[in-house]
């Protein structure tokens, strides 16, 4: 299993658009567009440090769904059919992947939190920088089960654009993009109920200080076993097939 | 006996595999049971029973749609023992590797290797396949590939070793996606063979690889199997099966259609000796329906 997680971890850090996606992306956009809301305050926070979180998020999705939905090419490939005839349990398999999707999740929360610090001058305690970074690492959960279920369930060519359609979706009407405070009522409402607002909420609370919501963590666990559920079926039929 | 376990140190031709010959000592000590037994051994356990068959499929059978890709198929292949799998396409030699394999299950029959089911010895090391997809995976390094098999099985071969008999000593550093169709080839070999596997599945192994690779190929495979490790391949070229292979099935239509040495097979077919295997085979797999019969 170390073995494993240590050769799917090289890949990770050899790959440059990964790289490029969920870090490079969402530190340009945090320092071209965090200067516009600056005087606001939003999720109780000061506007800098509120889009500093979310793009953060923005991020950790960004990395966290590519890694899990490669598995579409790594079955295509042949390459999961390889590791079973190796003594690697394929659990160890799934686990391994998932591992890896979630760690991708923490470079963007410390590249976007030093462009903050840096650009706004937002300074948490260093408490709240390891809790922010603990939350936004955990509370990639769901995002890893959901990258896991594209990539068990759809082929390489369906997977990609699902991949991104699901992305972008999610992170934008998530308030992950543009700050659901500035959304219509219906659409924020949306907001609410979606894995990503939820998530980017964890470390908004964190942040400013205080404890995840029960309301919140309570959507955040139900679309995780959903998406578990999906990951787990998916997982199956691909076994079952050929 | 233990004067048997101890030569198997000395197990491989002096010609055969430069490359293999003289593994250190771990491996001796190695308790793989029954699979270090000399030949001698061999020889008595098949009078007693079948416990020296590496591979036995009984009655498997498989469907795919109105398709059947593999019908009422017997083979028993004994330990030690190179057997070429040939066959046109269609004929269901992927299929019966995969069911092998404990890759897709036989709708009907049962599949054993070393008298237990293809899961048992997968978990305790004793397979190493080479499959006929690419297994490419993007940012993988071709030394990665190989610390990772390594790292999967109990009892490996040396690093560097690997690398010179798959022949990818000077591209060791290079990434997978980034060979060409033979290298990729000799890298799955590589991985196959890592974990130093008792029994060596290979399906269409050369078929992209120049003659010189193809060549170094058979070499380290010959070297590698005999004693007791046992290579079950699959391949289109009917010549690799004549030089190479100890025993050749012919399959057609996923049934056994003719079972021997290339000798007997050509017997079989009713060509001279002599002749190309290539006319046997094809009087053979164009009369299917007609040697079925004798089955």
């Amino acid at each position: 299993m170390r073995a494993y997680l240590r050769f799917e971890m090289r890949r990770v850090v050899r790959d440059p658009r990964l790289m490029f996606l969920s870090v490079l992306g969402p530190v340009a956009t945090y320092l071209i567009f965090s200067g516009w809301s600056a005087g606001d305050r939003l999720e109780g926070l000061a506007a800098p440090a509120a889009v500093m979180v979310g793009l953060a998020g923005y991020g950790a999705i960004a990395g966290v769904l590519t890694v899990g939905s490669a598995v579409s090419q790594e079955r295509a490939s042949g390459w999961l059919h390889q590791l079973r005839t190796t003594p690697l349990p394929t659990g160890h398999v799934v686990a391994a992947k998932a591992l890896v999707g979630s760690l991708t999740a923490i470079p963007p929360v410390i590249a976007v939190g030093v462009a903050a610090a840096l650009q706004h001058h937002v300074g948490l305690s260093a408490g709240r920088w390891i809790a922010l970074l603990l939350l936004m690492w955990i509370g990639t959960a769901p995002f890893a089960l959901l990258g896991l279920a594209i990539g068990y369930g759809l082929s390489p060519q369906m997977a990609v654009p699902v991949t991104f359609l699901a992305f972008l979706a999610l992170s934008a009407l998530g308030g992950l993009l543009a700050p659901a405070a500035y959304f219509p009522d219906g659409l924020r409402s949306l907001a609410h109920a979606l894995p990503t607002y939820r998530y980017a909420e964890l470390g908004w609370r964190s942040a400013a200080g205080h404890p995840p919501t029960a309301s919140g963590l309570a959507i955040l666990v139900a679309w995780t076993a959903a998406f578990a559920l999906v990951a787990g079926w998916a997982y199956r039929r691909s076994t079952a097939r050929r | 006996m233990f004067q048997c376990r101890f030569r198997a140190g000395t197990r491989f031709r002096p010609l055969g595999a430069p490359a293999l010959a003289g593994r250190g000592a771990g491996h001796l000590s190695r308790p793989t049971g029954y699979s270090r037994l000399c030949a001698r051994d061999r020889l008595l356990r098949s009078v007693i029973g079948m416990n020296d068959l590496a591979v036995r499929l009984t009655g498997i059978s498989k469907r795919f749609g109105s398709v059947r890709a593999i019908d009422n198929l017997d083979l028993a292949v004994e330990r030690g023992s190179v057997v070429a799998v040939l066959g046109p396409n269609g004929a269901g030699k992927t299929t019966a590797i995969s069911m092998i394999l404990g890759l897709a299950p036989p709708d009907t029959g049962t599949v054993t290797l070393f008298g237990g089911s293809p899961a048992e010895a997968i978990r305790a090391g004793r397979i190493g396949a080479m499959l006929q997809d690419g297994a490419f995976v993007a940012g993988a390094t071709v030394r990665d590939l190989v610390e990772l098999a390594r790292a999967l099985y109990t009892q490996p071969l040396d690093t560097d070793r690997i690398l010179d008999t798959a022949g990818l000593t000077g591209i060791a550093g290079r990434r997978l996606d980034r060979l060409s169709g033979g290298e990729a080839q000799r890298a799955r070999f590589a991985f196959a063979l890592a974990g130093d596997p008792d029994l060596l599945i290979l399906d269409e192994p050369a078929a992209a690889m120049d003659v010189a690779a193809r060549r170094a190929f058979w070499t380290a495979i010959r070297g590698y199997a005999g004693d007791d490790r046992t290579v079950l391949f699959s391949t289109h070229q009917l010549h690799e099966a004549d030089e190479y292979a100890d025993r050749i099935v012919v399959l057609a239509a996923g049934r056994v259609v003719a079972d021997g040495t290339a000798a007997q097979i050509r017997a079989q077919a009713g060509v001279r000796d002599g002749v190309s295997l290539d006319q046997a085979f094809l009087a053979l797999t164009g009369l299917s329906t007609a040697t079925e019969t004798e089955h």
